[in-house]
Parts: structure tokens; sequence; C-alpha cells
């Protein structure tokens, strides 16, 4: 069947506003010219490919963000009384400052200010819309993680340094695997919104997923099907993650087995 | 082996230790009993630095432990400890919990570690759980295995702090046997506890803790036959 | 403490990573494969080629290049094609500008209000987007001659007859002449047509949206009353969506100029030597004949 010759038809019988035409025909020269028409639905393909991009660049820095963040004042706080570190007391300052601010203020204002005032004479945009997300997103990886090491039995690291290994050793063997099955839902909930979030860095010019929707809305005057197309394309991706997500955490249940 | 002098741990303005002298002599099994708050317990975690003593000393087989630059980890590595709440590491096997530390610290190959472990293992019937995940084992299993992933390290001393408060009264028995077993093999052991039959059978000297303080110290059948202060009367009283 | 210096290591290794991506930026640039390797902005000298005798020395932000930024949402001006290259009259001229030069051209397409800031930033060494001189944009920015003129219209629903026109004051009209009080406009952010209608009824009555597509969408829905937008791009929307038309008003006529960073002289000589040679040619009116008439 010959899609294209439809399209042709139907969209001239739209023109010429035909009586003779169906909804659904129109319905049809609508989901055409958003997604068929001369392989559009390739740069919906090529946007996605970027948004993915995006989120794995963005979760690189924001899980070693966060991690730092998180071991930094994990450690700052877990010093004993009347035995605390000045360098240490500093560094946990910017530490939390950082987090205040980050999450003190809205996503799409950081985007803005570091698009159009810190990086303004980048013209990478897609790699600084990265970087805020990852800056952004470093932040609420280290409170979920620090959550996580927080709340897990002190008598775990008490444990571990009583057999005579050192710091590190626990947290790597111990703690850290314990503490990352325990944040594992908080943490694939917030890479989750940092996939949909890439999309706002098409406000400083991120060539992504919604960016290639509106290119396509720019040149058919019709909003509907591409809008509709990219949050299914998000619908799909959320679902994967979310799907690789369950197969991780059930690994990690391994050891609760009875 | 182990000499404190002096010892006093406050947490904030609360003061739990109030200066401890005492002197454990290799070979040793002391017995620490007293009601709770006395300090039992801190005096026992301060003994490996789990808690750091606000002032006093305390010295291991010639070694200071309490200097700023003495190597915490390796002096731990001799000394074995085990918990009330057993604190078996339950992302892991039993046969990792207790190969870990061996390999890690570079005392055993994986191998020999393996191999210590089943011989271990063996010697507290759970051999058949090398593989299992703690959660699959009673409290008494639990605290048997962690005992044993102590011994893995081969210390020179074992600390126990209350190891058997938290199990069920029918596993008490299978815990405190393992233990008689190790002192009979000549383990220099501290033993916080509440078992005075425990004290009474495996104990060579009995150490009678209140307000921070060791009020009284005995071995134990002298101890308990005629207790000198009147606190350790009255206490012996209530649980005896 | 061992801890600390590891802590540190970190902490330094992660600073040098941010600055990396930050000097790195100025590169490779995603829209445009194959443009914008090498080395961020060293100044260049390029004699420029066709003023006779006159040495005018200008820099570009990087070597060999024009870097242009542009809103794609403005046809036939700027849009974008399917394989999502900038055309349009615009990235047209600026390509006989950059021949004239011996110059790459690079065409960036970000929001409008981001396009005007772009400049001053030394992101892009010009724009052209449709770009009306304003003495307030000619504050920040240098402007070059006008290559085009245009003027706000008003895009109406066919048969929505409450919209006559405008007044000397700018405002919004109805047939027997009075101010219409409960309209809203909708405009592009940051354009001519959204401070004249903010002057004219105040921000309560005007709706800005990113782009004039965007905005024509809105009056489709019924979300606003009529769209105050250039001629050329109202034009384009009113062919391809059938049901709309247009209604002339008394706007200023606009000359349609580009733009570089302000104190950029040698630059802006440049581009004004190419531009007026390119008018004087018939290139100029050759490229807007062909979008504006052949459409």
């Amino acid at each position: 069947m010959d899609l294209a010759y439809y399209y042709e038809l139907w969209r001239g019988m739209m023109l010429s506003k035909d009586p003779m035409l169906e909804g659904w025909q129109v319905f049809f020269v609508r989901f055409y010219q958003a997604f068929l028409e001369n392989d559009r639905w390739l740069q919906y393909l090529k946007g996605a490919g970027t948004t993915l991009y995006v989120t794995a660049m963005a979760l690189c820095i924001g899980v070693a963000l966060g991690v730092l963040v998180a071991v930094i004042r994990t450690a700052h706080d877990q010093q004993r009384p009347g035995n605390r570190n000045f360098v240490l007391g500093v560094i946990n300052l910017v530490c939390k400052v950082y987090v205040t601010i980050i999450r003190g203020t809205p996503m799409m204002v950081q985007i803005l200010i570091m698009g159009m005032v810190i990086f303004s004479s980048s013209r990478n945009y897609t790699l600084v819309g990265a970087l805020t997300l990852g800056i952004n997103s470093g932040a609420y990886v280290a409170e979920i993680i620090r959550g996580g090491l927080m709340s897990l039995d002190p008598g775990q690291m008490e444990a571990g340094r009583s057999l005579g290994l050192n710091y590190f050793d626990t947290m790597r063997f111990i703690v850290v695997p314990q503490a990352f099955k325990a944040i594992l839902p908080s943490l694939g909930n917030e890479f989750i919104v940092l996939l949909k979030d890439t999309s706002m860095i098409s406000v400083i010019g991120g060539q992504e997923l919604i960016k290639a929707a509106r290119d396509v809305i720019n040149r058919t005057y019709d909003a509907m099907f591409p809008l509709l197309g990219s949050a299914f394309v998000y619908l799909v991706l959320v679902l994967i993650f979310s799907y690789l997500q369950g197969i991780l955490e059930r690994r990690l249940r391994q050891s609760d087995r009875r | 082996m182990i000499d404190v002098k002096n010892l006093k741990k406050s947490f904030g303005s609360h003061l739990v230790l109030n200066g401890i002298d005492q002197h454990i002599h290799p070979g040793e099994k002391v017995v620490v009993i007293g009601p709770s708050g006395s300090g039992k317990s801190t005096f026992l975690r301060c003994l490996n630095l789990l808690e750091t003593p606000t002032s006093g000393s305390i010295t291991f087989e010639g070694q200071e432990i309490t200097a700023p630059k003495a190597d915490i980890d390796a002096i731990r590595r001799q000394m074995g400890m085990v918990f009330q709440h057993f604190n078996l590491f339950p992302n892991m096997t039993i046969r990792r919990n207790i190969t870990l530390a061996p390999v890690r610290t570079r005392l055993m190959s994986q191998a020999e570690a393996d191999d210590t472990a089943t011989a271990l293992l063996k010697r507290v019937n759970l051999e058949e759980k090398a593989d299992a995940y703690p959660a699959q084992l009673s409290g008494g299993q639990k605290q048997r295995i962690a005992i044993v992933r102590a011994l893995a390290m081969k210390p020179k001393l074992m600390l126990f702090d209350e190891p058997t408060s938290a199990l069920d009264p029918e596993m008490v028995g299978e815990v405190l046997a393992v233990m008689k077993e190790l002192a009979e093999e000549g383990m220099t052991m501290v033993v916080v506890t509440h078992e005075m039959g425990f004290a009474r059978e495996v104990g060579t000297r009995v150490l009678f803790m209140d307000e921070g303080r060791i009020l009284e110290e005995n071995e134990p059948r002298a101890f308990f036959a005629s207790p000198k202060q009147p606190r350790t009367i009255d206490f012996l009283s209530k649980v005896l | 403490m061992k801890l600390m210096k590891k802590l540190g290591a970190l902490l330094l290794a992660l600073t040098m990573a941010v600055a990396l991506a930050a000097c790195s930026d100025t590169g490779s640039n995603p829209s445009q494969p194959g443009g914008g390797e090498g080395e961020p902005s060293k100044s260049v000298e390029s004699a420029e080629p066709n003023q006779g005798g006159e040495p005018a020395a200008f820099t570009t932000i990087e070597e060999g290049k024009l870097l242009m930024c542009t809103n794609a949402a403005f046809p036939p001006y700027e849009m974008t094609d399917d394989s999502g290259n900038v055309i349009g009259i615009d990235p047209e001229i600026a390509q006989a500008i950059a021949d004239k030069l011996g110059l790459e051209l690079v065409i960036d397409d970000i929001d409008f209000d981001a396009a005007l800031i772009s400049v001053q930033e030394n992101r892009h060494d010009v724009i052209l987007a449709g770009l009306t001189y304003r003495e307030d944009r000619d504050l920040v920015m240098d402007f070059t001659d006008s290559y085009a003129t245009g003027y706000q219209v008003i895009i109406v629903n066919e048969g929505d007859d409450r919209i006559a026109g405008t007044n000397d004051d700018l405002e919004l009209i109805d047939k027997d002449g009075n101010k219409l009080e409960d309209i809203q406009i909708g405009v592009q952010r940051g354009t001519t047509g959204e401070t004249f209608c903010q002057g004219a009824h105040g921000v309560d009555h005007v709706t800005s949206l990113d782009n004039g597509s965007v905005a024509v969408q809105a009056l489709i829905n019924g979300q606003v009353d009529c769209v105050v937008i250039d001629k050329g791009p109202a034009e384009e929307y009113v062919k391809n969506n059938p049901g709309l038309t247009i209604l002339e008003a008394e706007y200023v006529i606009e000359d349609y100029c580009a733009a570089v960073d302000e104190g950029n002289t040698a630059l802006l000589n440049a581009i004004n030597g190419a531009l007026n040679e390119l008018i004087a040619d018939g290139t100029v009116q050759k490229i807007m004949d062909r979008y504006i008439s052949a459409g």
C-alpha cells in the first residue's frame, strides 16, 4: 500500500476543503506529515539519541559528584565528637552550600544561568546542558546516598573495622553494597527524573527530542502528533529504564531469601 | 598483654568511664559484669578503639594503641570482637563473611582463607551453611558464625560484648559451648555478659563495674562466694 | 590523613574535568556536523578582499569561520528543513557574505532572545534573524546596513471582525475606531511586535511565545485573539494555515539588519562592505524573490 499516495491525495482534499473528506483521513494526513513525510521519524530518533546521550553524561557526572559529596558529608558527620578535622569541615561546608543552592533553585533557572551566563560564550549547547543536569542531579544523588549510608546499622561499619579492615575496604565491601541496595529505588526514580529533565535543555539550544518535535511543528503548523510522539518516546525510554532497574533490584535481593 | 591506665571516657558531659586501671595477662578469661549503664560495654569497646578514650592510655603487647600515630587497623587484626547483635554482613555468603577480612588484609590467600573457613565451620558444625546468607540462619547460628569470623583472623585476644543477650534462651547454650571450647584452648578472652554460670565456670577473673569504675575484682569462686562491696552484694542478690 | 588526601585528589580531578569541559565546548557543535572543530578563538587577521586599499582587518571568534545565530522559526527569513539545516533568506545572505569574506559559515539555531544576547557574549560573530533595527538594541550591538524591510501585521482568524486595525498609538481598534480593551495578543518573545503591543495594551494583554509558529498555534486554538508579527513570516503562516487572514496596520516600516557585538567595528565594516556589494549586484534581491514570490 502506498501511504504517500493517499497522503498527497487527502492532503490535497484538505487544502481544497473537500466535503467528502472523512475525519480519519484528516487524522492520517496529520499523522503522516508529523512522522513519515521526508522520513521525519528519523529526526525524532536522532533527538532521542541526544536525549539518551545527555542522560548518560549527566548520570556519570551526577553519580560521581553525588558519591563524592555523600562520602564527604557522611565522613564528616560520622567523626567522633571532639575529634573533628578542620579541612574536612570546610569541604563539608562547600558540599552543603552546593546541595542547598541546587535543591533550592528551579532546574529551569539553573539551565538558563549555565547557558546564558556562565557558559554564555560556549556553543556546545548539548554539553552545557548535560553538565547542568549532572550538577543538578549530583545534589539529589548525594542526599539519596547519604540517606542510605546513614540509615545503615553502624554495627556493620564497626564489625568491618573490628576485623581490621580499613575505612575504605569497609565502605567498599560492606557499607556501600548494602546502602546501594537500599537506595536503588530512589536512585532509579532520580534517574527517570533526569531523563525527562533533559527536555529542558532545549531552551538553551540543546538539540534533543523536544527540539526535534518543535522543529517539525514549525514546519507543519500542527502540534498534536509531534508532541504526542515525543511523549511516547519518553514513556518507552522510562519503561525500559524501569525494567532494567527491576532486574537489578531482583538480583540484589538474592541475599534476602530465606 | 593489655595494660589499661587511668582510662576515662565521656560522651558529651556524661562520664561513662571514670578512671579504669587494669592489666590483662595472656590466657586469662576476664568476665565483666555489672548493671546496665555501668560502662562495661564502653570499657570493652575502648580496648579495640571502637570508642576513643577521652584520656588515659591502653597498651597492647607493649604498643600504646591510644597514641595518635598507632596503626589501629593492624592492632584490631590481633583482637577479635563479637557483638551482641552479631553484625554479620547480610550482603555476603557465610564463607565470604569469614574470608573477607583475612584476604583483604593479606593475612591469607583466598584458598588459604577458604580452607580456614571450612575448618572453622566444621568446628561449630555449620559447614553446610558456607554458601548460605545470614538471613537464612537462626540467632544462635549467626553468633557462632560471628565468633568463627573473628577467629579466622587468628587473633591473640577475643572480646565478647554480651554475645548471648540478643538470643532466644534455647540458643544461648550452643553459643556458650563454643566460647567454652575456645577458653579451654587457651584463648585470652574478655567477656561482657549477664551469664553468671559462664562467669563462674569459665572465668579466671571477674570484674564488677558500676558507675564507670571497677568496684571489685576476684577469681570467680571467691567473688561469688564472698562479695565484699555492698553494691556487689546488692547486684548479685538480684541476678542470682 | 590518608582519607583527606584521597578526597582532595578526587575533588581536584573533578574540578579539572569541569574546567576541561568548559574549555573544550567552544569546539564541535552538534547541529553542524563537521563544523566547529579547532582551537577556541584565536584572533586572526584576514584582509578584507574587496574594499580597495582600505586595510580593514577584522577578527572572528573562530579562525576562518563566521559564526551566525538565528531563530529558525521565522519563515521565510529562517526555518529548518527536514534534514535539520537552517534555510531561508538570512542564511543565504549570510552565506553570500561569508563567501565574500572568505569565511566558512556556521549557523546555530537558538531561541530569539538568546540569540540577541549571544553576539554580546561573543558566542557568535553575527546575528541574522529578521532583526529589526532599534535604538535600545543599538546600545548593546552594532547594526549593519539594512538589507530588507518589513513591518508588523496582525493575523486573525478569518471571519473574526472584532479587530479592524490600529490607531496612531499602535492600539488595536474595532471598526468604530475604539481601542479594544478586552483582547489577548500573541507575539514572539523579544520581537518589536511584543514591544509595540505591550506598550499599547499592557503586559497583561500580551502573550509572549517562544516563536511565531507557536503564536500562530495559539491563535488557531483560540488562546489569543490575534498575532502581531512581521509581515514576511505572517504571509508564510497564513499560506500554510487555511482559515487565517492578515490585517494591515499602522506599524512603522522596520529595517532588517544583521548585528555584531557592540564595538566590533572591523567586523561590522567588513560585513557591511560585503552586504552592500551583494545589494548592489542584485544578489540580495534575487534571494528575496526566490523565497517570497516562489514560496
